[in-house]
């Protein structure tokens, strides 16, 4: 039988005076693939960045209750301890700060929650060197500051790398496909699939089917205006690629 | 500024004329003075200072420094402290401690000079002269320590380094202050000559607690040397660097880095000017100010190239971080250039970290304290990372973060 991981409930919030999500509702299970899609604009970064706990989104009403815990006003720190993973669209530059120290220190942080030793150095670089070699990662860009210098291909195996690293409960993946060409859409999926269990869940946010003929939904979700308004399974992603959104918008109008 | 309870014997050493009441020194610094403008020094000037110089430190392994090895010279609230030194005879160096000098070049010499400078001639009370003989070559670092342990203790203090042709050194300079104490003041000097094809690299290291620490530096370069100097001011009251790089001869390379993380309304100051009078040389300027929690910084470099100096590349640059809306940087970056064959720039940029960096670490499970102080080491990792010594790199960071 199937567990629940995740569950959103009415959930509202906006930026500024800009109401975003307007009322959504999603459960996941544990072993579960979700495709979110929708046109620009109907919030799919946005439930990414709130999921992950971005305070610049004010959460108005709604719950997002997290193995059995409610999330909405939780720290991105703690989030992470529990097992929520935001691979972004656009990883950030950190200038200085060495990918591998800013791993050890992101896996020290959760330990130091959890009240576990920190982990020594001989274990670390051992799971440093299988992890990467899942995303075919360079060996120099570990040692390089975080997404410093990275092609759009090289952040986003990075992103998964970290991913494979931290081993999260569920992974959200913003647009990951966007800017990678075929052969590095194909690693970085591969990747995604290697990592995927019965214990996770894996959430694909993307514009293009293309990216789930490789990564393979269980559920494909629209999202419009803020609300999901159609769930089907993955033919429904091919739906979309030929006729576009706009028949639904049509239809969720009605 | 009042001094009182001088020490008796080196008052009578020094200008029987010397009244307490009037120190003639010239005038105090006020702000009016564009040398003093972004430093206001009334926290300093209403300290009832003495200079009754007595030891106070057992053991250095009291003082939170790493263990230090080799060559030691320590002063004590303006004392050589034999006791915490450790003077090994090395057969390259000549160490003297100059005590006929300490009064003789008083009043004549310093007049129109700075109040500090006076100060720290009138009331000298220990002199380190070091010398390293031509051609040799001393991996090891020279330790220079100078603490101040006493509350309301001005401790006047000069070291002199000569390095003789084609030899190189390495020195550490530790100004600290025991976290005891409060209220002590190190006026130091120091002065540098570096003969031709010679090297120096010091590393000056300032943790005053709630002290106060000011350094006047004038270093002279003769062709073909090498002076390197970083700066890491990590906490006082007030600490004020005045450096002047004087570069004399041609196709010498100066270079002068430093990180300044003041704190809870400490106020960190950084003067400097090379002075450029020959052609072909290179300068290379590089501070870092992370100021927080209402700590305030300075930042006035200036490098001039004097006519005729000709081919000339100097490039200097002050970068700062302000982590909150109560922190504050004055940055005065400037070039005065009077020979028309030269590259130059200069540049400075003040600003915070990145939200959505913060957020980014954040979502990797690294709390708002741990991110910031990453992005920090990011920060001024350029300038720690000159350091080859990875225990002394640690100490330093840690200090500058104050972890």
């Amino acid at each position: 039988m199937s567990e629940l991981l995740i569950e959103i409930k009415d959930l509202e919030c906006r930026i500024d005076d800009q109401k975003i999500l307007q009322g959504l509702n999603l459960k996941i299970n544990k072993g579960e693939v979700h495709a979110i899609m929708g046109p620009n604009g109907s919030g799919k970064s946005t439930l990414s960045s709130v999921l992950a706990g971005n305070d610049n989104y004010e959460v108005t009403n709604g719950s997002i209750n997290f193995l059995g815990e409610e999330i909405s006003e939780m720290s991105p720190e703690e989030r992470s301890w529990k097992g929520m993973f935001l691979a972004f669209q656009y990883p950030v530059e950190i200038p200085g700060v060495s990918n591998i120290n800013f791993l050890r220190t992101a896996l020290n942080e959760r330990n130091k929650f959890y009240g576990i030793d920190s982990i020594p150095a001989k274990e670390f670089l051992k799971m440093v060197a299988e992890k990467s070699e899942l995303v075919g990662l360079n060996n120099k860009l570990k040692n390089r500051s975080v997404n410093e210098g990275f092609s759009g291909g090289e952040k986003k195996r990075n992103e998964i790398f970290q991913m494979a690293m931290l081993d999260p409960k569920l992974s959200i993946l913003d647009e990951t496909d966007s800017g990678l060409d075929i052969d590095a859409l194909k690693i970085v999926a591969n990747g995604v699939n290697k990592l995927k269990s019965s214990e996770n869940a894996t959430v694909v946010i993307t514009h293009y089917q293309r990216l789930l003929d490789y990564i393979v939904p269980d559920f494909v979700h629209v999202l419009h205006e803020g609300k999901i308004i159609k769930t089907g399974d993955k033919s429904l992603a091919l739906e979309l690629e030929k006729k576009g959104y706009d028949w639904l918008k049509t239809d969720s109008n009605i | 500024m009042i001094i009182k309870e001088l020490n008796h014997n080196s008052l009578l050493k020094e200008n029987s004329k010397l009244d307490l009441e009037n120190l003639n020194l010239g005038s105090f610094p006020t702000r009016k003075e564009e040398r003093w403008r972004y430093t206001p020094l009334r926290a300093l000037k209403k300290i009832n200072f003495h200079n009754q110089l007595n030891f106070k430190i057992e053991n250095l392994n009291s003082l939170e420094i790493p263990k230090i090895e080799g060559l030691v010279i320590v002063l004590e609230n303006g004392k050589f402290n034999s006791d915490l030194s450790n003077l090994i005879d090395l057969k390259e160096i000549e160490l003297s401690f100059d005590k006929e000098n300490v009064i003789s070049k008083s009043s004549d010499e310093t007049k129109h000079k700075d109040y500090f400078t006076n100060l720290n001639f009138s009331f000298l009370s220990e002199k380190v002269v070091l010398k390293i003989k031509a051609n040799f070559n001393i991996d090891k670092p020279i330790n220079f320590v100078n603490i101040i342990s006493s509350d309301k203790c001005l401790s006047n203090t000069q070291f002199n380094i000569e390095v003789f042709e084609n030899s190189k050194l390495h020195i550490r300079q530790y100004f600290l202050g025991s976290s005891t104490s409060n209220n002590g003041f190190i006026n130091h000097r120091n002065e540098v000559l570096l003969k031709s094809n010679s090297s120096l690299t010091i590393d000056k290291f300032q943790d005053l607690n709630n002290n106060f620490n000011f350094c006047n530096e004038f270093i002279d370069q003769e062709k073909e040397s090498e002076f390197i100097m970083n700066t890491f001011s990590a906490s006082g009251i007030i600490l004020r660097n005045d450096v002047s790089n004087n570069v004399h001869g041609k196709n010498c390379h100066s270079e002068l880095n430093g990180v300044f993380a003041p704190i809870d309304k400490q106020h960190f100051d950084n003067h400097t000017t090379i002075n450029h009078f020959v052609a072909d040389c290179k300068s290379f300027e590089n501070y870092k100010g992370v100021i927080k929690e209402s700590g305030v910084g300075v930042f006035n470099g200036k490098v001039i190239v004097h006519q005729d100096a000709q081919k000339i590349e100097a490039f200097q640059k002050n970068n700062n971080i302000l982590l909150d809306e109560d922190s504050k940087i004055f940055s005065k970056p400037e070039l005065e250039i009077y020979a028309d064959d030269v590259r130059c720039s200069h540049g400075s940029t003040t600003g915070r970290f990145d939200e959505e960096a913060l957020f980014y670490l954040r979502t990797r499970g690294i709390s708002v304290k741990k991110s910031l102080e990453l992005m920090t080491l990011g920060f001024i990792n350029e300038v720690i990372e000159k350091s080859t010594d990875l225990e002394y790199k640690e100490f330093i960071l840690k200090r500058l973060l104050k972890d």
